[in-house]
């Protein structure tokens, strides 16, 4: 496993496109702080294309790696290799790149500019994501045998997380405001990942207005570290799943 | 003939002496090991304007009176203990001034009201650097002209209920007086205040009590300034009131339901300027509030800035900074007849053309999320997600929902409060 870790991770450092998204993030990020006069509302504006990017990004080229790897996971493959240490090692690998990509290009000036908890958090939920997209990118890839099929199914499913769902929740909110639905809406939010990331960079720049409604359950959720940790399990729930799926589905695959 | 009127002066310039007494007033002082062991003793004893000096010791002798103009000075902090059986210390003579003490133990009665240190129908009390603690009432002060309350630890029960417990520094029916540097922590009401007018609350900090850190009714011409109020239940409620003037305050990390940085509610003619209002729920809240000036506060971090209710009317708010607020602005209708004018919004994405330092296009600061919130609480969940991002901008861009004519004209393009980090 850790040699095919790697010599993916070569790959992935000789490919331009990791160095790219780095400088990406690194330049939206700087800018950022630049341009605004406030390094908080530069934060909120930097966690917002984040928290959008990130997954796109993730999600994209990982179906794109693994596609275009596919040559060499097949020789892989013929090797006296198990296949889940295959998959997992080129999996860690495209994390390790994505989460490094992410780390210095956003991390770096976050930290720099505005060092407080908001910002450490927005860094958790940005590493968080690009592991969630990496194992949703890899079950996608392994799934389906052609390519294009493959990366706009990627799109679809990031729209789906990005904005459909959030429309979703606001019409079931509207159509049910007559019901005591306030219990069912944070976990009903924690089904979509991009939205756990949201709510953790906002239990730490909007507690003020989390605090205001009376639900007690949302008291006990908003009001301490437990608010993190649950959203944190929850990510970790939704990198455990798609992976388990793409590996049985690695595993079954006819390469 | 003239030798007889400079007779007569002399007469008059002893008898005056004689009537008034001692014009040197005495010191008398008290002591666990001195000649004066009680406290109560000496307070009977002393002659007007006496000074009494009160040495390190406790001096537990149920409730005290002090019904003439005596100074009490306690040296190295001596402590009056109530033991539980009603007021600790009651003040019922004009000019009395109790200094350095350590006030502990009242009864807990609602019919009674017992407080630490009660003033009653008593001009020129001066209150002074003391220490209050356990107490139900900690500093009561009624029907007073010219109090001063200042320098003094008010200490409650922290683990008490809210219904057993009183209020820090309360006023009641007063007039000319000065809270100053004064701390009012874990009682009911760190400072209450009801029909006292033309005083002034400076410098003073008020923080977890179980409702209000300040909370004022009927009381006109007062101003509070450099005030420190914080975490305390319901934050700082002022009501029916005019003429108040509230400068360099800060209300912070006022969190819950129904916590308010500041309430203001029926008050008329106020003004609120440099304020800091960082971190509570609501930030301020106007209800019914005419001729209100806000001038100059920062806004920053709550989950609503400013809660303006239709019925507020004439306000005007012109160089206060929204910074970081879940939501700057909301409102339940239509509150138009206030002004904005030069505000600095963070969310502003207009440009300045001409360079002059405000923005050329006019800021909507209720947004349509904001709205929709003010329907659904829980919709919160979905603050700055990508939906109401887009809802909010096509809302400025078409403006269909959120109130017209509500709009600052000149949004700043810089905070006239410099940058600030959370």
């Amino acid at each position: 496993m850790w040699k095919v870790y790697k010599y993916t991770l070569i790959d992935l450092a000789r490919n331009k496109f990791v160095a790219g998204w780095m400088l990406l993030l690194l330049a939206i990020s700087l800018g950022l702080f630049q341009l605004e006069d406030q390094p908080v509302k530069a934060m909120l504006s930097l966690s917002q294309v984040l928290l959008a990017l990130v997954p796109l990004v993730s999600s994209v080229f990982t179906i794109v790696y693994l596609y275009d790897a596919m040559e060499f996971t097949e020789l892989l493959a013929v090797q006296p290799l198990r296949r889940s240490k295959i998959l997992s090692g080129q999996m860690l690998a495209l994390g390790t790149a994505l989460v490094l990509g992410a780390l210095l290009g956003a991390g770096i000036p976050l930290v720099a500019f505005l060092p407080n908890g908001a910002s450490f958090t927005l860094i958790l939920a940005c590493v968080m994501l690009t592991l969630v997209f990496v194992a949703i990118g890899s079950l996608i890839a392994i799934k389906n045998r052609e390519k294009a099929r493959g990366v706009g199914l990627g799109l679809v499913v990031w729209f789906l997380f990005v904005l459909v769902y959030d429309a979703v929740l606001l019409w079931v909110m509207f159509a049910f405001s007559d019901y005591p639905i306030e219990p069912w809406i944070v976990p009903l939010a924690a089904l979509d990942p991009i939205d756990l990331g949201r709510i953790m960079v906002l239990l730490k720049v909007d507690l003020a207005a989390m605090m205001g409604y009376s639900g007690a359950v949302y008291e006990k959720f908003f009001g301490n570290v437990r608010g993190i940790l649950v959203s944190l399990a929850a990510l970790m729930a939704w990198v455990a799943i798609p992976s388990l799926f793409a590996f049985r589905a690695f595993g079954r695959k006819d390469l | 003939m003239t030798g007889n009127r400079a007779g007569h002066r002399v007469a008059a310039l002893l008898l005056v002496l004689w009537a008034t007494g001692p014009l040197v007033a005495r010191t008398w002082t008290v002591g666990p090991d001195g000649v004066h062991k009680k406290l109560a003793v000496a307070l009977a004893s002393a002659e007007p304007h006496d000074t009494i000096r009160v040495l390190q010791g406790t001096y537990s002798e149920g409730t005290l009176t002090i019904d003439r103009p005596l100074t009490l000075i306690g040296i190295g902090r001596p402590v009056i203990d109530g033991g539980r059986q009603g007021d600790v210390l009651v003040i019922t003579a004009p000019d009395v001034t109790v200094q350095g003490f350590v006030v502990r133990g009242t009864l807990l009665s609602n019919i009674d009201d017992n407080a630490g240190i009660k003033v009653k129908k008593s001009d020129n009390v001066k209150i002074l650097d003391n220490v209050l603690e356990h107490c139900f009432f900690a500093i009561h002060v009624s029907n007073s002209r010219n109090t001063v309350v200042a320098g003094n630890s008010v200490l409650g029960d922290p683990d008490e209920i809210e219904t057993r417990q009183a209020n820090g520094i309360h006023l009641w029916r007063c007039s000319g007086a000065e809270v100053v540097d004064n701390v009012s922590q874990d009682h009911r009401d760190g400072i209450y205040f009801e029909f006292v007018t033309d005083s002034h609350v400076r410098r003073n900090k008020s923080m977890r009590n179980s409702r209000y850190g300040l909370h004022f009714m009927f009381s006109h011409r007062d101003t509070y300034s450099d005030n420190l109020f914080t975490e305390n239940g319901a934050g700082v409620a002022v009501m029916y009131s005019k003429e108040v003037e509230m400068r360099r305050n800060r209300f912070i990390s006022n969190r819950g339901a129904s916590s308010y940085g500041l309430l203001l509610k029926e008050i008329n003619d106020v003004v609120i300027d440099s304020n800091q209002f960082i971190n509570n729920t609501t930030g301020m809240l106007v209800d019914g509030c005419n001729r209100a000036e806000v001038n100059g506060n920062i806004f920053q971090a709550n989950g609503w800035a400013l809660r303006l209710f239709a019925n507020a009317t004439d306000g005007r708010f012109t160089g206060n900074s929204f910074i970081g607020n879940t939501f700057d602005m909301s409102t339940n209708g239509n509150p138009v007849y206030n002004s904005f004018s030069g505000n600095y919004w963070d969310r502003y994405q207009g440009y300045d053309l001409e360079h002059d330092g405000t923005g050329d296009v006019p800021f909507r600061p209720v947004s349509l999320f904001a709205m929709v919130n003010e329907r659904m609480p829980y919709a919160v969940v979905l603050s700055r997600s990508l939906l109401t991002q887009l809802l909010d901008r096509a809302e400025r861009l078409v403006p269909s929902m959120t109130p017209p004519g509500l709009e600052d004209d000149k949004p700043l393009m810089r905070s006239p409060h410099g940058t600030r980090n959370l």
